[in-house]
């Protein structure tokens, strides 16, 4: 609370018209060298946009990791292999930090870059909304993680591990293989591309 | 091969010739004219005004080898200098390893575990300073950084190659011996004395064919059959020398070797001799420490730079808090990749630069070896080669005759080994690294003590390692970049026609200073006027 308050004062005292970020605590100093500051997301590096994200959303998918479900040893999902180890360091008490820090940060919208037909994403998308939501802004009793304001690039990349299993392919990932069955609709790169365009145009952040 | 091959690519052979000529007729001109091309490389001393008791002030972000350039010039010139370094290390990707040591890889934190002792380290970043490098060279003179000589070829050295020569190492100087003995020889056959057009005298062919039995060690018929530069086989000090026999050429034109460790010592940056810091390269980035007195503050990550009209504001974090300091300029190392993630109110073009240049990738596993083992097969520094993901292996050309010896047991260039390669535990890496080793030196693992891997794209704060400037985004974006934002500058060997080099980080510190320096000192002669 009182690093809350610091926070506070510090960008109430700012004499530049700008907001000061907020500083993430030392436990979470590795995550914002890749996600970015407030965990906005740095396609460079590839770690998408956190900050749209809730933190029970982000507790499983960190137990995925360590388990194994998600980007296990060997496996060809090459980014998510990148964050295992990092996931597998990550305690409770870190995820506890973490869920604080989300709480006080901003929703950023991710920067656009995919173009595709987001009116033909617009039909594609009525079965997503069912778990996700009509404007993305998920679901947390159908476990389904808030769309809208996500890194693009990074929602095509899921798609199409979600398609070529290489994401949600173990059973015991019960969320993960059902959204496996679910991209079955998206038959080819263009139709991710086309719904992840109808995302995009979703009510997004508050920032 | 076919006739009509030979002739095609003697008449190939002939043109070139011509050409040659020409082009060497207009080199003779040039230097006759004293046009010989004139280095790039700024002058020693950073062209700064003195500001002779006028305020202004840098903050400079990263503290890698540019940051420390910068600070050890502008506070020499009286400028006010914050350094700001995210890492608790400062150094940037000069870096040694040593006993106790840190490595800072996200998600996979490595103690060394060498011995203690002065020579059992290595260099995880640069290793190899070219006489030509005049900055590099400059700072550490001045700064007191002894140096010493670094062996970047080694004849005794070995090649291999999982297929040629049944996936035998064969010795780097039998393979050079043959494979000039054969392409010479080839030459002399294919060419006969009337293939040359009437500008190559009579007395120009007899040359040339001297030039090739002396380049390939020919005998009086032009034909390879033996050289002593591929060492004996037996013999040659008191006993009469045994000649080796040549290898098969099919071997040889099957062997990864001839297309890059061959001919790696011929750029200019790799050609001997070459120089190291005794005890380590870091000895640089500790004397730039032991001579600057502006503030270095470490463990501060950079959170946020706003350009403002007059200065830049940068705000950073230090144990939790954030901090903020303005300054009338910014000089910015920070890897370009990492720059997307950071608060800023760039333009939006200036950001689009930066995230156009790719983020290079590199690997070195260092290990300790019990025994000095290559130095029984004649192996005094250097580098041996292979097709397997190690890429090289490398002799220390330092603490000759120790016991021990850290080696470098892999150099990874190819980006995909070196994602396949951050992708293992260090563990892992280490036991590849071992078991490749093997094919080079039966029994390397007998050897091991410990080894250390340093995969660049994975090191916390940096992520990267040489940023890839393709053609078309050097000619769209690198103006752009090079050239301040307002009062905001872009620096690193990542702004420099010579990324992955010290020397491109000074050069591109130094082209900062000199014009920010013409800057004040505009303002300076400014505030003359007034009073
Ligand atoms: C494997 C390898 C081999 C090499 N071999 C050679 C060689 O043989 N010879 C040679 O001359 N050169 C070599 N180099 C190149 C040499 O290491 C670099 O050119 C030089 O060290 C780059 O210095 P720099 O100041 O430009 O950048 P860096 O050293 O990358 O400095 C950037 C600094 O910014 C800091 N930073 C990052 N994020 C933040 C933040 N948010 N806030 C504050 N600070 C931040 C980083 O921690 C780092 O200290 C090699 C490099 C590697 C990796």
């Amino acid at each position: 609370m009182l690093r809350r308050l610091f926070v506070v004062l510090s960008s109430f005292l700012a004499v530049h018209g700008y907001s000061e970020p907020v500083t993430a605590p030392e436990e979470l100093q590795t995550c914002v060298v890749c996600h970015g500051i407030e965990l906005a997301g740095n396609q460079s590096v590839d770690a998408p946009n956190l900050s749209v994200l809730s933190a029970w959303y982000l507790k499983r998918q960190m137990q995925n990791y360590k388990q194994g479900l998600r980007a296990p040893h060997g496996s060809k999902d090459h980014v998510g292999r990148e964050m295992a180890p990092l996931a597998a360091d990550f305690g409770d008490d870190d995820m506890a930090v973490l869920e604080q820090y989300l709480a006080d940060i901003p929703v950023f919208n991710a920067p656009v870059t995919i173009r595709g037909n987001a009116s033909r994403g617009a039909s594609l998308y009525i079965s997503c909304s069912i778990c996700h939501g009509a404007d993305g802004e998920g679901n947390p009793t159908f476990n389904a993680p808030r769309l809208a304001g996500q890194s693009d690039w990074y929602l095509v990349r899921q798609l199409e591990n979600f398609q070529r299993g290489i994401r949600g392919n173990s059973p015991e990932d019960l969320y993960g293989s059902q959204m496996r069955l679910s991209t079955s609709i998206l038959t080819d790169r263009s139709a991710i591309e086309d719904v992840v365009a109808h995302v995009n145009t979703l009510k997004r952040g508050d920032h | 091969m076919a006739g009509e091959t030979g002739t095609f690519s003697r008449r190939t052979f002939l043109n070139w010739v011509g050409a040659a000529g020409g082009s060497s007729a207009v080199y003779q001109a040039s230097i006759a004219l004293g046009l010989l091309p004139a280095s790039d490389a700024v002058a020693d001393r950073a062209a700064l005004p003195n500001l002779d008791g006028a305020r202004r002030s840098v903050v400079i972000l990263g503290a890698g080898i540019s940051g420390l350039a910068c600070a050890y010039e502008l506070e020499r010139a009286g400028f006010a200098c914050t350094v700001i370094e995210a890492s608790n290390r400062i150094g940037g990707r000069n870096l040694t390893i040593r006993r106790g040591d840190v490595v800072d890889e996200a998600g996979y934190q490595q103690v060394c575990d060498f011995d203690d002792h002065p020579n059992l380290y290595f260099n995880a970043g640069p290793a190899r300073i070219p006489g030509h490098h005049r900055l590099v060279l400059h700072y550490c003179k001045v700064l007191g950084v002894p140096l010493e000589v670094f062996v970047n070829e080694n004849r005794h050295a070995w090649v291999h190659d999982s297929v040629a020569f049944e996936g035998r190492p064969v010795r780097l100087r039998e393979f050079v011996t043959d494979a000039r003995g054969f392409m010479t020889e080839l030459m002399a056959k294919a060419i006969s004395p009337g293939d040359f057009d009437a500008e190559f005298t009579e007395a120009d062919a007899e040359r040339f064919f001297l030039f090739l039995r002396r380049y390939g060690d020919l005998d009086e018929n032009d034909v390879y059959r033996k050289s002593g530069r591929a060492g004996y086989a037996e013999g040659g000090m008191v006993k009469p020398a045994v000649y080796k026999a040549p290898y098969d050429f099919r071997e040889i034109l099957k062997h990864e070797f001839w297309t890059r460790g061959m001919h790696w010592t011929a750029a200019e940056d790799q050609a001997a001799p070459m120089m190291q810091a005794v005890g380590g390269n870091d000895q640089l980035v500790r004397g730039f420490v032991r001579h600057i007195e502006s503030p270095i503050i470490v463990g501060a990550p950079v959170q946020s730079i706003m350009l403002r009209e007059g200065g830049v504001d940068v705000i950073y974090a230090k144990g939790g808090a954030s901090q903020t300091i303005s300054a009338d300029f910014c000089l910015n190392s920070i890897p370009k990749h990492l720059l997307p993630g950071i608060r800023n109110n760039f333009p939006a073009d200036y950001l689009k630069g930066m995230e156009s240049v790719g983020r290079g990738k590199l690997m070195k596993i260092g290990i300790q070896m019990a025994e000095r083992f290559w130095e029984k097969q004649d192996i005094y520094g250097g580098i041996s080669w292979t097709d397997q993901p190690i890429e090289q292996i490398w002799y220390p050309s330092h603490g000759i005759h120790d016991n021990k010896g850290v080696m470098l047991g892999a150099y990874v260039f190819n980006a995909g080994t070196c994602l396949e390669f951050g992708r293992l535990t260090p563990e892992e890496r280490l036991a590849r690294a071992i078991a490749q080793g093997e094919k080079i030196h039966p029994a390397y693992a007998s050897h091991v003590q410990s080894g250390v891997s340093v995969v660049w794209h994975r090191m916390n704060h940096l992520l990267g390692c040489t940023a890839v400037w393709r053609r078309d985004t050097r000619e769209r974006w690198f103006n752009r970049l090079q050239q301040p934002e307002g009062r905001h500058y872009l620096m690193g060997d990542q702004i420099s026609y010579h990324p992955g080099w010290q020397e491109g980080a000074l050069g591109s510190a130094h082209f900062a200073l000199a014009d920010l320096g013409k800057r004040v000192q505009a303002e300076l002669g400014g505030d003359a006027v007034h009073a």
